[in-house]
């Protein structure tokens, strides 16, 4: 049958799917959920801006779950992959509100049509099948597209009627609105490092949500996030916070982003689990860091002050 | 002569009245002397010889005479066995020439001595080899014999005979030379002892030789050469000069000085290996052999003698399979040498690590550090005066240029590593962010309320560090205390947060350590300043002299706290003042040696500090000024602790002052404040200055200095006038030489290419990247004025590019939307029973515009030429750039006012008209020019770098760009290179405006293979293509086809005929080269 490629994409896509069942680990850098809250209530769009790797993506998590309510995650991005997700999870207590959370990862192919919606051919005719966004605003759920600016441009005429005080979206190809349910809340995440000129947000867009800047945690922190996440002693939750810190001041010195928080936790799980330190840092650090091999060697003597 | 009979004694004088008096005169003289000793027949004889020598020709009376004269010296020597040989030869001589007997008789006596008397005939056959009969050929031969005693007398007879044939055949090229290689022979032989037959052995080799002038500069070469060898290895190198002169090799002498003077260079030790490998070289290229010797110092500085010899054998190996390679290797001109000698040496050079420590540095220290060699700061002369010594001034680290302390690679930089996280830590645990004010974590704080002295001059105190060290009456004391402190607050600290470097750091102390002076020899005084050296260095088990024992543990006290991780820079302020009101109490006498005793210092019963009022009250009179104790008898002026080395130099109000100044330099330039600081001030405080009194000697005079120059420094004093644009002063460095060095701002090295090695040569080429000066907008203006429609053309063809980008591409079988019309005729087919098409979907075309483009525009003077002459004679245009710009313009007549127009005006314009139209496209560029003269002087002018956007300052850069230099393409084009892989954009294009081959002194072999400069151009634009930047050639040379061919071989290029078209084709080559 044609089109038979398109119709496994979306079709048995729920938006329970994704349940948290447990509070998520976070630790707040600053007034980040007093604000987050306040902008829910209040309906305000936010825009969490930071480096990857941060905690933007955790810190929704964790938001969504305070808020109290499961979470799913959709990922069009693997369009031949099997469908994501089993049966909806049952712990979801009618008691609770629920506030789903569509969490959707943006890439260069993504199309307005991917977050609304589209026809495919079924039988005789064609069927409509609701995209992640559409169902978020049905249902009121936080929608989290993250790395918005990957995305492409005619995805925005979607957000603009969203952000402002209308809370629709439009379905052109219904020729439909949908009123936004209102428990829904649309969270953007945005990477101001490696933004070339033709990848920036453009400013009608930008000036549509608050911003809640992300940047690594402190120190201190990261030492205690990285201690939680890899499970790892404090002195060596410290040592590769440390060597966060230290990497992070060659950002633009050579590196074009800094260690994410992200790598560091890996670099302690493999150590966690016996990987000699230098040799853990060496792979979830200095090489996946880059590839430009002076660099490498620099970083590398850096790890090398810093573990035995 | 014995045709007649000879005639009877008494009548010889009678006969000799024939011939002037002096005749008689010698013979009777003569005859006195040896009647006694002869019979009657020998005297017979003799007299009728002479005679019969007098009666040869008309002027050989003066022989005769000269035979009378000698006869007596002689004829003991000889006997009269042997006297007939002598007497004979002068007879034979005579025949020939008298002047040759006169010469040979007169040198008889401190000849004969030297000769077996059977040689003497073949002595007289020598000089008779000179006589031809010609008086150039007699004056050789007289030279001969007058010369004969020096020469018999230092030479042995075979070799005498050699050298003699060797003169001979000198003779056929030239009499004068072989007339004055006699004269220096006679000068040199005896001066150069045993080695005279090797040398007289490379005498004939060269004079048989294609390069027989070099004789007499050889002469004097091996005179000086010869010394500076090892004595055992003279003859060898004779020989190996010899050999090499068989081979055809042509610059002997300067080879005997040069390869004598690298010898010089090494251990004498080492010269037998060395010519051996130098032997061992003869047998496979000779040619080789001088580049080798004369690398050997630089070698041998790196790598030991055994290490060397597998050098060698890879230099051999490569000699063998590619001779240009090889050749290269022994000039240390090849990466692949300067590779081996790498992995061979044990050393490490900063400048093969510096940008490894530069990267490393800024990681700990957060900020931008860089790293340089201490020389540079010696250099600066801002008060820094050890070259080898690690310091930082507080923006750059300063780290000796090589280590070679171990035998080890590993532990060499392992050392490197340990001084660099010592001087990055003063930067990352604040040691010159020193407050006076800032509370200390672990005293009770002294500072506040100690009476501060009053600042010099009206002002407040410059820096807090002059403030603290003011408070001290022996400053040197105060500063040898707390440097010593604060190394040791800094080596703790490192060691806790570093765990990884704990092991290097630790090995690096204890080497430390190792050279410490004993304690016991030195007076109690400086002993307790050692003492706290030592205790820093971690070593709590010392001999402590006893009756200080309680100061002792109060010093190891205080270090122990400075050893904890809170303690910062104010808490060793607190710390030194504890120090100096204890050590400062203490006569500075030498202790008897039942005095010491080893003591653990590691603990501490009273772990309390002492009642703050008592204390306040000790550190108050310790830096009381009137205080200053008296000297006591036998007491010994106070002398600074011995250097710990790996901590190197730290001058913390230096520092400190100099940030300070650069900040008032950076506001005065920001015009907030007029700069407080006067020179008379800055000198005052210099002078004032605790790191300044630290250094020995006499340091008045050079405050002054060191005053100037910091202000310079610091920016605040007027910099010299930067010489105007493209004239600046042209620093030559020869081109034969090896790598340079970038130490200024803003140079870069690249490698270049030599074809012929197939190899790079290292760090060759010095790009200086400069802006280019700003002249006016009216040539823009104009410009657009001029090409006003095709301006407007090119804008709209442009413009036309954009929406290309978003085309639709339909009918596929998987895309972003059903393709309405397709899906319909599916349907349609679907329902009529047929198989429907499966390609019913479209997508955009994905190709978005995000291109960067580097123009790279040739500055050379050749682009001076009017367009109108052609270029049919250009090829006897000399290549010299200099020379080039006067031929150019004697070819003009005198260079009056320019009304025709240049290939780089038409090249400005089309610039123009290129950029006005890319400002609609959106894309990244940058414009560069380049031009420069020699490979250390690559001037490459940003007139637009490829970050900086649009602006009037660009229009007005445009009309300054102007003819200059030669054309080095290979760096500039490399430079360029290195500014597109700094953008991100999915194309690249490096985009080569020029005007002809590349052409730079010294940008060729040996000064004639202009192939050289072509091939490495090529390499160049290779390299860019490898690293996905599409090159392109754009040339206005007509005559460029041929080398075209080669330099833009796999290489998009394109020749201009018309070169009035450019304006039109660049545009469209541009749209092209970037859809
Ligand atoms: N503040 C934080 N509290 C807890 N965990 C954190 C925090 N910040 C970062 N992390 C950890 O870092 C990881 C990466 O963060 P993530 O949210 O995925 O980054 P981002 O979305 O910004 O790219 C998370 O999985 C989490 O383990
Ligand atoms: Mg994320």
């Amino acid at each position: 049958m044609p089109g038979t490629k398109r119709q496994t994409l979306y079709r048995e896509l729920r938006i329970e799917e994704y349940v948290v069942r447990d509070e998520p680990f976070y630790l707040p850098q600053g007034d980040e959920v007093q604000l987050f809250e306040t902008a829910y209530y209040q309906k305000i769009p936010v825009l969490l801006k930071g480096p990857t790797g941060c905690g933007k993506t955790r810190f929704v998590e964790y938001m969504a779950y305070r808020l109290s309510r499961p979470l799913v995650v959709v990922k069009p991005a693997e369009k031949d992959g099997p469908p994501v997700g089993e049966e909806p999870a049952e712990e979801d207590t009618p008691s609770r509100r629920s506030i789903p959370l569509v969490t959707v990862a943006c890439h260069e192919d993504l199309t307005a049509s991917d977050l609304v919606g589209r026809y495919l051919i079924e039988g005789e005719g064609t069927r409509w099948i609701d995209g992640p966004l559409t169902r978020a605003v049905r249902s009121g759920a936080i929608c989290y597209l993250d790395e918005i600016v990957e995305a492409r441009k005619d995805t925005t005429v979607l957000i603009h009627p969203l952000t402002d005080h209308r809370r629709i979206l439009p379905i052109e190809k219904r020729g439909i609105l949908l009123e936004a349910h209102d428990g829904f809340l649309l969270v953007i995440s945005y990477n101001p490092g490696y933004q070339s000129a033709l990848k920036d947000l453009k400013h009608s867009t930008r000036q549509r949500f608050i911003a809640i800047e992300f940047t690594y945690p402190p120190k201190e922190l990261e030492a205690k996030i990285i201690e939680h996440e890899a499970g790892v002693s404090p002195e060596v939750a410290w040592r590769l916070a440390k060597l966060g810190e230290k990497v992070r001041n060659l950002k633009e010195h050579g590196l074009q982003e800094g260690v994410s928080t992200r790598l560091l936790i890996y670099a302690g799980k493999l150590i966690a689990r016996g990987i000699p330190p230098r040799r853990a840092c060496q792979v979830a650090v200095v090489w996946a860091l880059t590839d430009d091999a002076p660099v490498q060697r620099s970083i590398e003597e850096v790890v090398a002050s810093i573990f035995e | 002569m014995d045709k007649t009979a000879p005639l009877p004694l008494n009548l010889i004088l009678q006969e000799l009245h024939r011939y002037p008096p002096t005749v008689r005169e010698e013979y009777t003289r003569a005859l006195e002397e040896i009647a006694s000793t002869a019979s009657p027949k020998h005297l017979e004889w003799w007299a009728n010889h002479g005679l019969a020598i007098a009666q040869q020709t008309a002027r050989s009376w003066e022989a005769a005479a000269e035979f009378f004269r000698t006869s007596p010296v002689v004829l003991p020597i000889l006997s009269w066995e042997h006297f007939p040989l002598w007497a004979q030869g002068g007879y034979d001589l005579c025949q020939q020439s008298p002047a040759l007997a006169v010469a040979y008789f007169r040198v008889g006596p401190a000849c004969v001595p030297h000769l077996r008397p059977s040689r003497i005939p073949q002595w007289v056959g020598l000089g008779q080899r000179f006589y031809k009969g010609t008086w150039k050929s007699t004056a050789l031969a007289v030279r001969f014999f007058e010369a004969s005693p020096a020469l018999l007398a230092s030479l042995a007879f075979p070799d005498l005979e050699r050298f003699v044939a060797f003169l001979e055949r000198l003779t056929t090229r030239s009499y004068d030379l072989a007339t004055e290689c006699l004269a220096l022979g006679e000068e040199v032989f005896p001066k150069m002892g045993e080695h005279r037959e090797a040398f007289v052995a490379l005498l004939s080799a060269l004079s048989e030789s294609a390069s027989w002038r070099e004789v007499k500069a050889c002469f004097e070469s091996a005179a000086r050469a010869l010394p500076r060898l090892e004595k055992g290895q003279r003859t060898r190198f004779l020989r190996l000069a010899e050999y090499l002169a068989r081979s055809g090799y042509t610059s002997l002498s300067t080879f005997l000085v040069e390869a004598s003077e690298a010898l010089a260079q090494v251990d004498t030790s080492a010269h037998a290996t060395l010519l051996s490998m130098a032997e061992a070289l003869l047998a496979v290229s000779p040619e080789a052999l001088p580049d080798f010797l004369k690398s050997a110092p630089a070698v041998l500085e790196r790598i030991t003698l055994a290490q060397m010899e597998m050098w060698f054998a890879e230099g051999v190996r490569l000699l063998r399979s590619h001779r240009e390679a090889g050749l290269g290797y022994f000039r240390r001109e090849t990466s692949r040498s300067a590779q081996v000698l790498e992995a061979l040496s044990s050393a490490v050079e900063l400048a093969r690590v510096k940008d490894l420590m530069r990267l490393y540095c800024r990681a700990l220290a957060g900020s931008q550090v860089e790293i340089a060699s201490s020389q540079e700061l010696v250099q600066k002369g801002i008060g820094w005066v050890d070259k080898e010594k690690p310091t930082t001034e507080g923006s750059t680290v300063y780290l000796p240029p090589v280590v070679n302390r171990y035998p080890s690679k590993e532990q060499n930089f392992a050392w490197y590593k340990v001084v660099a996280t010592h001087q990055v830590a003063h930067l990352e645990f604040g040691s010159f962010a020193f407050s006076y004010q800032r509370p200390s974590a672990l005293f009770k704080d002294l500072r506040p309320r100690l009476a501060p002295a009053q600042p010099p001059g009206e002002g407040a105190w410059l820096t807090d560090m002059h403030r603290f060290f003011a408070l001290f009456p022996e400053k040197r004391l105060a500063l040898d205390i707390f440097t010593v402190l604060e190394d040791g607050r800094l080596d703790a600290r490192v060691q806790r947060e570093y765990a990884g470097i704990r092991s290097a750091y630790q090995r690096v102390q204890q080497d430390s350590l190792a050279e410490r002076p004993a304690l016991e020899d030195l007076p109690a005084r400086e002993a307790l300043v050692e003492l706290l050296v030592r205790l820093t260095l971690q070593r709590y088990r010392l001999p402590t002299p006893t009756p200080y024992l309680k100061e002792a543990r109060a010093l190891a006290r205080l270090a122990r706290l400075l050893a904890r991780p809170e303690a910062t820079v104010e808490d060793t302020a607190e710390a030194t003042l504890r120090a100096y009101a204890i050590i400062s109490r203490i006569p500075n006498q030498q202790l008897p040696q039942e005095q010491w005793q080893e003591q653990d210092l590691s603990q501490d019963q009273e772990e309390q500090e002492q009642q703050g009022d008592d204390l306040l009250q000790q550190v108050l009179q310790s830096v009381s000024p009137q205080q200053r104790r008296e000297q006591q008898a036998q007491e010994q002026p106070y002398q600074s602790p011995k250097d710990v080395d790996y901590r190197g130099e730290f001058k913390p109000e230096l520092v400190q002052l100099l940030a300070k100044l650069k900040q008032t330099g950076e506001q005065r330039q920001g015009q907030t404040s007029p700069a407080p600081i006067t020179r008379e001030l800055l000198e005052q405080l210099l002078r004032e200055s605790a790191d300044l009194e630290a250094e020995q000697g006499d340091i008045s005079q050079a405050v002054g200095m060191f005053a100037n120059n910091i202000m310079r420094e610091a920016g605040i004093a007027q910099p010299p006038p930067v010489p105007a644009f493209g004239q600046g002063p042209l620093v030559h460095i020869d081109d034969e030489g090896g790598p340079l060095e970038a130490t200024e701002p803003n140079t870069y090295l690249y490698d270049e290419w030599d074809f012929r090695a197939g190899d790079y040569k290292p760090r060759w080429c010095l790009v200086r990247e400069k802006p280019m000066a700003e002249g006016d907008t009216a040539f823009w203006e104009q410009t657009l004025q001029t090409y006003a429609s095709l301006v407007h053309q090119v804008r709209k063809q442009f413009e036309l590019a954009v929406p290309e980008a978003f085309r639709k591409i339909k009918r596929l079988k998987d895309g972003e939307e059903f393709d309405l019309d397709a899906v319909l005729e599916a349907m349609v087919d679907k329902r009529a029973g047929l198989t429907p098409s499966e390609k019913i979907y479209w997508r955009r075309n994905k190709v978005e515009r995000d291109v960067a483009v580097a123009f790279v525009l040739d500055m050379s003077a050749s682009t001076a030429e009017a367009i109108e002459e052609g270029k049919q004679d250009a090829w006897d245009a000399p290549d010299d750039p200099v020379e080039y710009m006067l031929w150019l313009r004697s070819r003009r007549g005198e260079p009056s006012r320019r009304t025709y127009k240049r290939i780089i005006d038409l090249e400005k314009e089309s610039l123009v008209i290129l950029i006005q139209a890319l400002q609609t496209l959106g894309d990244q560029y940058g414009i560069y020019g380049f031009s420069g003269y020699g490979r250390e002087n690559v001037e490459f002018y940003a007139i637009k770098d490829i970050t900086e956007p649009f602006s009037d300052a660009l229009k007005r850069r445009i009309d300054k760009i102007s003819p200059l230099h030669a054309t080095r393409m290979g760096p500039a084009i490399r430079h360029a290179t290195a500014k597109l892989e700094a953008v991100q954009a999915k194309t690249k294009v490096l985009f080569l405006l020029s005007d002809g081959r590349p052409q730079d002194r010294g940008y060729s072999r040996e000064g004639v293979e202009k192939e050289y400069a072509v091939h490495d151009t090529h390499k160049a634009l290779l390299e860019a293509k490898q690293k996905s930047i599409v090159p392109f050639c754009l040339t206005v040379d007509k005559n460029g086809h041929d080398y075209l061919k080669t330099m833009c071989a796999d290489i998009g290029y394109e020749v201009l005929a018309d070169i009035y078209s450019l304006p039109q084709r660049l545009p469209l080559l541009y749209r092209r080269l970037t859809v």
